[in-house]
């Protein structure tokens, strides 16, 4: 009997997806082909911010195949605005999917034109005539912050939402400090994915039941049904949402509801025909969302006299862009790694977000953290250079110890496990720490640029969505959940089905090794459904793929759902066999899966148990009507509602961490910033399948590379949006790649049923040890990285004292009694 | 991203195809390899009403060697250079072609295209102007030989008229003792480079007897820095007489900023490059055999 007791989980299996998508032989949203479809194109905004004088659609409307337009306000006469996350002003902005009165960022769909075929459609887009009154616009959320030109009058306040998270004593601490560290502006810059396949909808509101039916790639369907129902004033329950083969999020697909929302109401104009919107390059560059830019104003450090951080105040404005969408929910989500992987108990950190006329920002890869863990990283790393004690030391005397776990920090959080010395350590030898010291030294002496950067960072996986009740204290959210179901077929088929709508993260595979470990069999025996669809009744409103938690809150589900199955597969089979239930074996046998009794050697394989509750039902004495052999499970988070007042709460379950080294050369002559040698060292806990891990260790340490030195959203003043093409926004490429060292470390999760850790998203850890990296190098030479973008020409700025000068924005007070 | 309707007219020669040229008149534009047309037409920034299609017109993609000097036809594809045996003997062509932007690109884009498109980051106008290169046009009217100094006149444009397309490219193969190379940053293989540098060095003993170096992606136009050229000639390679040359070619070029860097900075890069191209130059004027081609970020 095979399947004998061999278990899959941690196993190197094959991905079952990976015949399908590698052989072009996916099914994307574009692929799916509906009679009588029809093709929306939008009409978009030049202006980052303009009064709509006029909209004329009359010369588009005679073209030949075009079906009709539809205008913003053609769409608010039969809406209601999208929900807005935020309380007070910022919940009073007046956000519809195509603009009403007056546009606020370039690029903001204005009008859209449907059509016989999309090449129709886009001549009937260029032919509809827009006039605008330009306003004055604003780009910077410093600016926008001091209300000089509003972008929503309903709110009458360009700020979305102010906070302040306070723990410890603050002042107790910078009194007793032997060093305080001043640091005037760091800036995290605007980045975003930029997914192979960009965003695709398909629209039906169908007059025949009033239903409404997508077909499209949105990253967290649940989420954007609640969106979709209240503006388009149709019961949630009504609409029914399909996802297939994904190529790719980020999370950057979880904001495409404003484009589900035209598509379903240009449908119901064109009389109930689909609608199909496929996203072009350009507009994904320039309209669909980025990720969070932040700014961080007058922090400052207290230090003891051993270089440990033991406070720290900071006042930080992110910048959501037009309109706050999933937003002001970032304000917090920073919070989930508050102290980052250091042990300072005492912050005072004032945050607050404010609207600007650039493109909505949408959850991005490593979300909100990244922003506050590159933050944390530059404040060690330049504290470390300015007191001259060496970087390793300066994180191992910082780092939250590895005895201290489970730790809670300062505001509640409970980190469940990690071992970041450990990390180090391995890093170190993987790189060969001690001979790159070496071969630094000696090139400096050449009066060679070259530095080397450590970054430690957090993957805060699978939310407590109680948090969204410390932005806004009427949010009706909190912990989370996810669906699944498992069961065998008609004839016996073992069938997973998930609410996730993975892209790329191998959902199909894991799901098949937590169930094939359950009914000890093989997972090729099993057959995964993924892609969501509300109609597969296996989602909660938590249900989609984001926030790195697939293998928590999914396979968690997925594994409740299987022994749930498998409980009554031993209740049926113990009847059917006339054996004791602690008798039955899960196993395969000469015809297929089954389960077979030690007592006395009778079996029964898969289709015969689900022959018999399917289509043999008579012989079933009604003590087992109940039994179906078709199991939910719903996962739910053991979570409780945090301390809204004083923010303090779990908000995460699991802490995957990351440990980076890069040692980067600076080109004396180009400038060019070259990796000379990288380390990615990652930490999930239970490894449940190695290259899977392996993989987005990979995916993600490219992104972060390339946002750390090619991937940039500029704007100019007025808030044109340079950097619309792959000609002027630069995605990474394998060109662009060194060759990653990778190692990896497993402290098993306490808090999830496997140990295993949610991750994926790697907490941008590349961005971090760049700019380290490339602070070692030009220390010397008075420059301070203060922002996470760097490239030649930047750097080129900062060593002829144009930005980035260390004696105008940093400054050091060392106190009596200060070994430093 | 779909280019306006246009009519499509597909040419069996290259006078036929200069013929429906002047026919069709100002609306109408060739199309070789499409590498900049096809993208700008389907931003909707280029709205021809006629495309001419020159990719079934026989005979227009070759390389052969006469009387010393190699000929391309017009729509040679840079991947046809990259992987010709001419780039083992007359290395700067093949820097060149092996690093004009990805893959797929260099199997569409053409040599001709490249010239007539004039594009002030094209990269194989650079090379070409450091080497004696001779474009050859034909017109209805008229077969002619434009030096290629004289052929491109400012950004995007060149003597050709309307109704003239070019036919072959020639380049004079360069002598013993005399060693080329180009070299040009970008940030990833689809993009612009930021800055480009060609250098064309005859060598007797320690001696430069000759120059020419060219810059790109820094002016409206390739710039030849002939200032940088006499700062070498007749002089000793060395970190001084190099020295003056990247001081020149400083001076030489006018850059725009853009996202690919500042105006200040790229002069800087132009220089650095100018200062790499030379030494790999130099190593090959002596022999040696050197590999370099576009620099990635």
């Amino acid at each position: 009997m095979s399947g004998n007791g061999q278990k899959w989980v941690g196993k190197a299996v094959p991905r079952k997806e990976e015949e399908r998508l590698l052989r072009g032989l996916g099914k994307f949203a574009d692929d799916i082909k509906l009679h009588e479809t029809l093709y929306l194109r939008f009409v978009r905004s030049p202006y980052a911010h303009a009064k709509i004088a006029n909209i004329s659609t009359a010369e588009a409307e005679k073209i030949p195949g075009v079906v009709c337009t539809l205008t913003g306000a053609e769409i608010a006469s039969q809406t209601q605005p999208f929900i807005e996350i935020a309380p007070d002003a910022g919940g009073k902005i007046r956000d519809y999917p195509l603009a009403v009165s007056k546009v606020r960022y370039q690029g903001e769909p204005v009008a859209a034109v449907v059509a016989m075929s999309a090449a129709i459609a886009d001549d009937g887009a260029e032919a509809v005539q827009v006039d605008y009154e330009a306003l004055d616009p604003v780009v910077d959320a410093e600016q926008a912050l001091t209300d000089a030109s509003i972008l929503h009058e309903d709110a009458g306040t360009n700020k979305v939402w102010n906070g302040v998270f306070e723990y410890g004593d603050v002042e107790k601490a910078f009194r007793e400090a032997a060093s305080v560290v001043e640091i005037d502006r760091m800036h995290f810059h605007r980045f975003s994915s930029t997914p192979l396949e960009n965003n695709v909808v398909i629209g039906q509101w169908d007059p025949k039941d009033e239903r409404i039916y997508y077909w499209c790639n949105n990253s967290f369907p649940s989420f954007a049904i609640q969106f979709l129902a209240a503006h388009l004033n149709v019961h949630i329950d009504r609409i029914r949402v399909q996802t297939f083969d994904i190529g790719g999020s980020f999370g950057i697909k979880i904001t495409s509801y404003p484009q589900m929302a035209v598509c379903a109401l240009a449908s119901k104009k064109a009389g109930g025909r689909p609608i199909k919107w496929v996203e072009t390059r350009s507009e994904h560059m320039t309209s669909s969302a980025h990720g969070n830019e932040r700014t961080f104003r007058d922090t400052r450090v207290a230090l003891d006299e051993n270089g440990v951080i033991t406070a720290l105040t900071s006042r930080h404005i992110d910048d959501c862009g037009a309109y706050p969408r999933y937003e002001p929910l970032g304000c917090v989500i920073w919070s989930q790694v508050f102290p980052g992987v250091y042990r300072f108990k005492n912050a005072r950190i004032d945050f607050s977000q404010a609207v600007t006329n650039k493109c909505p920002v949408g959850p991005n890869r490593g979300y909100s953290r990244m922003q506050h863990l590159w933050f944390l990283e530059r404040v060690v790393d330049i504290c470390a250079h300015e007191l001259g004690i060496p970087a390793d030391e300066m994180r191992l005397r910082n780092y939250i110890r590895p005895q201290e776990f489970p730790y809670t920090t300062p505001n509640g959080c409970v980190y469940d496990s990690g071992n970041y010395p450990k990390m180090l350590d391995l890093a170190k030898g993987l790189i060969g720490w001690d001979a790159w010291k070496k071969k630094q030294a000696e090139a400096r002496k050449q009066g060679r640029m070259v530095g080397i950067g450590i970054g430690t960072t957090l993957d805060s996986g699978t939310n407590n969505f109680g948090q969204s009740q410390i932005v806004n204290p009427g949010a009706p959210f909190s912990g989370n959940s996810q669906g699944a179901n498992c069961k065998l077929d008609i004839y016996g088929e073992v069938v997973v089905a998930v609410g996730s709508c993975p892209q790329g993260q191998g959902h199909e595979t894991t799901a098949a090794q937590v169930v094939a470990d359950v009914l000890n069999i093989t997972p090729d025996l099993v057959t995964v459904r993924t892609g969501f669809d509300t109609e597969r009744n296996v989602h909660t409103g938590f249900s989609g793929t984001y926030a790195s938690q697939f293998a928590v809150s999914g396979l968690s589900a997925v594994h409740g759902a299987a022994q749930k199955l498998k409980a009554e597969m031993i209740r049926l089979g113990a009847h059917v066999l006339e054996s004791k239930p602690e008798d039955l074996d899960f196993g395969i046998g000469g015809q297929g899966p089954e389960i077979r009794s030690k007592s006395n050697g009778k079996s029964i394989n898969y289709w015969g148990l689900a022959n018999i509750v399917n289509v043999n039902s008579a012989v079933l004495p009604p003590e087992l009507y109940e039994v179906t052999l078709n199991c939910r499970y719903i996962w739910r988070a053991p979570f409780k509602v945090p301390d809204i007042k004083k923010k303090y709460g779990n908000l995460t379950m699991t802490y995957a961490s990351q440990l980076h080294i890069a040692v980067v050369e600076v080109d004396r002559d180009t400038l060019i910033p070259k990796i000379l040698d990288y380390v990615a060292i990652d930490d999930c806990g239970t490894v449940i399948n190695p290259p899977i891990v392996e993989g987005q260790v990979y995916g993600a340490t490219a992104h972060g590379i390339g946002a750390a030195l090619l991937e940039n959203c500029v704007y100019d003043e007025v808030g044109n949006m340079l950097t619309s093409t792959f000609s002027d926004y630069i995605p990474i490429t394998a060109m662009n790649m060194p060759n990653v060292k990778y190692g990896h470390i497993e402290t098993p999760s306490p808090h999830s049923y496997s140990g295993a850790k949610g991750m994926g998203e790697g907490g941008a850890a590349p961005i971090h040890t760049i700019s380290a990296a490339l602070q070692d190098a030009l220390f010397d030479k008075g420059v301070f990285i203060q922002d996470s973008f760097n490239n030649a020409d930047s750097l080129f700025r900062a060593l002829h004292g144009e930005i980035g000068q260390t004696a105008k924005l940093v400054k050091v007070e060392r106190r009596v009694g200060s070994k430093a | 991203m779909y280019p306006r309707p246009f009519h499509y007219h597909r040419a069996g020669s290259l006078p036929e195809a200069a013929t429906m040229l002047s026919q069709l008149g100002d609306d109408a534009k060739l199309l070789a390899g499409g590498q900049s047309l096809i993208p700008l037409m389907k931003l909707r920034f280029a709205n021809p009403s006629h495309l001419v299609d020159l990719n079934f017109v026989p005979g227009t993609s070759y390389i052969n060697e006469q009387n010393g000097a190699v000929r391309f036809g017009a729509l040679t594809r840079h991947s046809e250079i990259e992987n010709s045996s001419i780039g083992v003997r007359f290395p700067i062509l093949h820097d060149c072609a092996a690093g004009i932007a990805d893959v797929q690109i260099r199997n569409r884009g053409t040599i001709g295209g490249s010239l007539a498109e004039a594009d002030p980051s094209g990269d194989w106008a650079a090379v070409l102007l450091t080497q004696k290169t001779e474009i050859w046009c034909l017109s209805p009217r008229r077969e002619r030989s434009v030096p290629l100094t004289d052929f491109i006149t400012d950004a995007y444009t060149t003597v050709l008229e309307h109704d003239e397309l070019v036919r072959e490219i020639s380049v004079e193969v360069p002598g013993k003792g005399t060693g080329g190379a180009y070299l040009a940053f970008k940030r990833s293989a689809p993009v612009y480079p930021t800055a480009s540098a060609a250098v064309q060095i005859t060598m007797e003993g320690d001696i430069c007897k000759d120059a020419h170096l060219v810059l790109g992606c820094v002016g409206l136009v390739p710039v030849r820095a002939t200032a940088a050229a006499d700062a070498l000639r007749d002089r000793r390679i060395d970190d001084k007489s190099v020295a003056a040359a990247m001081d020149a070619v400083r001076e030489a070029v006018d850059p725009q900023a853009d996202m690919r860097g500042s105006a200040e900075y790229k002069r800087t890069l132009a220089a650095a490059l100018v200062k790499r191209a030379i030494e790999v130059a130099v190593r090959r004027a002596r022999g040696e055999r050197v590999e370099v081609s576009h620099i990635y970020a």
